[in-house]
């Protein structure tokens, strides 16, 4: 399977024209890992001028997932492709959705971070929603490198590891709730902390979908929603 | 053994074969017969020979070599010697390859071979360590897919071999990378990514420590100079002899303050890059007023002229330029002699414009050009220092200019005199 299952096209033009659309999505990943990047540094408080430019790099990652969709629409189109072709098509189609979505996402996070300069409450817990970003920021890279080499192992891999930025953010959550109760003026800071909280829990199940696709395209199974062990399994018949 | 004998030997024997055929079958009368029994049972030997040697290269073991003599003997030989050249040179190849796959994974920067449309072709040890990439799963894939930060597919886009990117490392933020491209073969292209986190560590942790120590030297200065001066006013009356140590302390005291404020200056200038102020200075007026201020520093001063043919403004800090223009005036001034002259000039040319500052001193020689920017360097130590000197103006100056996205061009000639050209950026400019 892999990578060799694009090369086995007598029409040259059909596995460049597969090959292109892969690197794109790619390339459109590798805009969105900076993009979160950003906005995980202008929460750390390191560039303030980070936050700005992820807002404004947005339309970038929007042009890319249109570019994509058209791509891939005449692919579709013109080659109606069967089989492992017709995976890759699907995979790819919904893995630049879903980086669409991270990116909007990471744009949320650095929203949040604009006005972070200002006040300085809960400077902990704002330490604490950037160590949950560096973890997911790491997740983004491993799916997306999953989604280069086809690499099943490592898809499950990522799969696994939302588990702990679930219970990471579960933990980010209580102490937000906790330092609101104890100060009811924070609340409006807290709020904002909590939605970037919620926004990068929501990158970790993106990354787990781009996951899910990779498999999808190697096995031609379709393992959304059931946990990581029972994937193995259903891999395993 | 020579090839032609065998030939030989196996003409004679076919001529033998024949003639004693031949004799016999005369004798029996029976000449047909015997030849073709002769050629028969000359065939089957023939084709008993090849079914052994085709037996024999399945498997061939020069030891036991099935024929020593005669056609076939030469055969057996020629093919043992070919194939043990053949086993050597092979032994011999895989050796260099082993000792040039070792060499290269022993080489501590990484190293990719790309081909001509990008994908891996090759890598060493370090480059999978240093750009995550997985020994034989990853050959053939295109490097963009695994390293996708958007400056690196612009770098490698540009593909500018002379420049260089400093980069995180692709999963690893924490670690810095500096790669360098090199064109090989027919449009590959070799990427080299070396390892700077320490290096940047060290860069860091000496500027750190400059503008440190720079700090914590500036209370002990203030206080020595206060008492200095306290000194100064009270014993000037009373003592003679103290008078003029006291005043050398002061001046010394003076300099040192002020070479202490000079590297605290660089350092916020190393530091911030980003936040510089962005206003609109007017350069006209600051060389004017400039000038103004310099003709007053002293009574041995040359003539100083400020022209300004130019009425636009520059984007930038205005502090920083204002000290950009004194300090190149201050050293024009410095090394041009009473009756010399120092030209200051703002004028466009093109969409840049530029900031001259010409003197007719004594002129730089071409070794020390080059090195002028570098912090206490100096052409003639003790000089200088006289003049009260701090040995890092230019250095100020060209990180300044840096952060206004221009720089500093210096001409000199021995004898003649210096010019000092900063050049601004259209970007910079505004009419």
């Amino acid at each position: 399977m892999e990578t060799s299952d694009l090369k086995h096209h007598y029409s040259q033009q059909f596995n460049a024209e597969l090959e292109e659309i892969r690197s794109r999505v790619l390339g459109m990943g590798g805009l969105v890992e900076r993009q979160l990047e950003m906005a995980i540094m202008a929460l750390n408080d390191k560039e303030p001028e980070a936050a700005e430019s992820v807002v404004s790099n947005d339309a970038m990652v929007n042009d890319c997932d249109i570019d994509i969709d058209e791509r891939c629409t005449t692919i579709l189109a013109l080659r109606q492709p069967t089989a492992s072709d017709l995976r890759l098509v699907l995979a790819v189609i919904k893995t630049t959705a879903d980086l669409e979505r991270i990116g909007d996402e990471a744009k949320r996070v650095a929203r949040v971070a604009i006005p972070a300069e200002a006040g300085d409450h809960g400077r902990n817990l704002l330490a604490q929603v950037a160590h949950l970003g560096e973890q997911v920021q790491r997740v983004l890279h491993r799916a997306l490198d999953a989604f280069a080499r086809m690499d099943v192992e490592a898809a499950i891999d990522v799969i696994r590891e939302d588990v702990d930025i679930d219970s990471e953010y579960q933990s980010v959550m209580h102490e937000c709730t906790a330092h609101m109760m104890e100060n009811p003026h924070s609340i409006p800071r807290m709020m904002d902390l909590v939605w970037a909280a919620r926004a990068l829990e929501r990158i970790g199940d993106r990354c787990c979908n781009i996951s899910e696709y990779v498999i999808y395209f190697v096995e031609g199974k379709d393992v959304r929603h059931i946990s990581p062990d029972l994937i193995k399994k259903a891999l395993g018949d | 053994m020579n090839p032609r004998s065998g030939w030989i030997q196996e003409f004679w024997r076919i001529v033998v074969l024949i003639a004693i055929a031949w004799a016999a079958g005369s004798i029996l009368d029976q000449v047909y017969l015997f030849l073709l029994l002769a050629l028969l049972a000359y065939s089957f030997r023939n084709l008993y020979n090849l079914r052994r040697l085709s037996n024999w290269l399945g498997n061939p073991q020069f030891s036991d070599i099935p024929i020593h003599f005669g056609l076939w003997g030469d055969i057996y030989s020629t093919i043992a010697r070919v194939s043990l050249r053949q086993s050597e040179r092979e032994k011999r190849l895989t050796a260099l390859l082993n000792e040039y796959t070792a060499s290269t994974s022993a080489l501590p920067d990484g190293a990719v071979a790309l081909d001509s449309r990008r994908r891996i072709r090759w890598f060493n040890e370090a480059a999978s360590r240093l750009l995550g990439l997985q020994p034989a799963k990853d050959v053939g894939q295109p490097l963009l897919n695994l390293f996708r930060n958007p400056e690196m597919v612009e770098f490698i886009r540009r593909a500018d071999y002379a420049d260089t990117l400093e980069i995180s490392a692709p999963g690893n933020v924490d670690r810095k990378l500096e790669v360098r491209l090199a064109p090989y073969g027919d449009e590959q292209i070799l990427l080299l990514a070396q390892d700077i986190t320490e290096r940047l560590r060290h860069e860091r942790m000496r500027k750190d420590f400059v503008a440190n120590v720079s700090h914590e030297l500036r209370t002990p200065l203030t206080v020595i100079g206060g008492f200095i001066e306290n000194l100064q006013v009270s014993e000037g009356q009373a003592d003679g002899r103290l008078k003029r140590p006291l005043v050398v302390m002061a001046q010394q005291t003076a300099r040192m303050r002020q070479i202490v404020e000079d590297l605290l200056l660089l350092a916020r200038l190393e530091s911030d890059s980003a936040r510089t102020a962005k206003k609109e200075i007017d350069m006209a007026w600051m060389v004017g007023a400039v000038t103004l201020e310099c003709r007053t520093l002293g009574v041995d001063v040359p003539s100083i002229e400020g022209k300004s043919s130019s009425t636009r403004r520059v984007i930038g800090d205005e502090k920083q330029l204002r000290s950009v223009v004194t300090n190149l005036v201050v050293n024009a001034v410095n090394h041009t002699p009473t009756e010399g002259m120092v030209t200051v000039k703002w004028r466009d040319q093109g969409e840049e414009s530029l900031l001259e500052v010409i003197d007719t001193g004594e002129g730089i020689g071409p070794e020390h050009i080059p090195r002028l920017t570098e912090r206490f360097y100096r052409v003639d130590a003790g000089r200088s220092r006289e003049r009260g000197g701090t040995g890092l103006g230019l250095a100020i100056v060209k990180h300044i200019l840096q952060h206004h996205d221009s720089r500093l061009e210096i001409q000199s000639r021995l004898g003649e005199g210096s010019r000092f050209v900063c050049r601004f950026v259209s970007s910079r400019l505004v009419d």
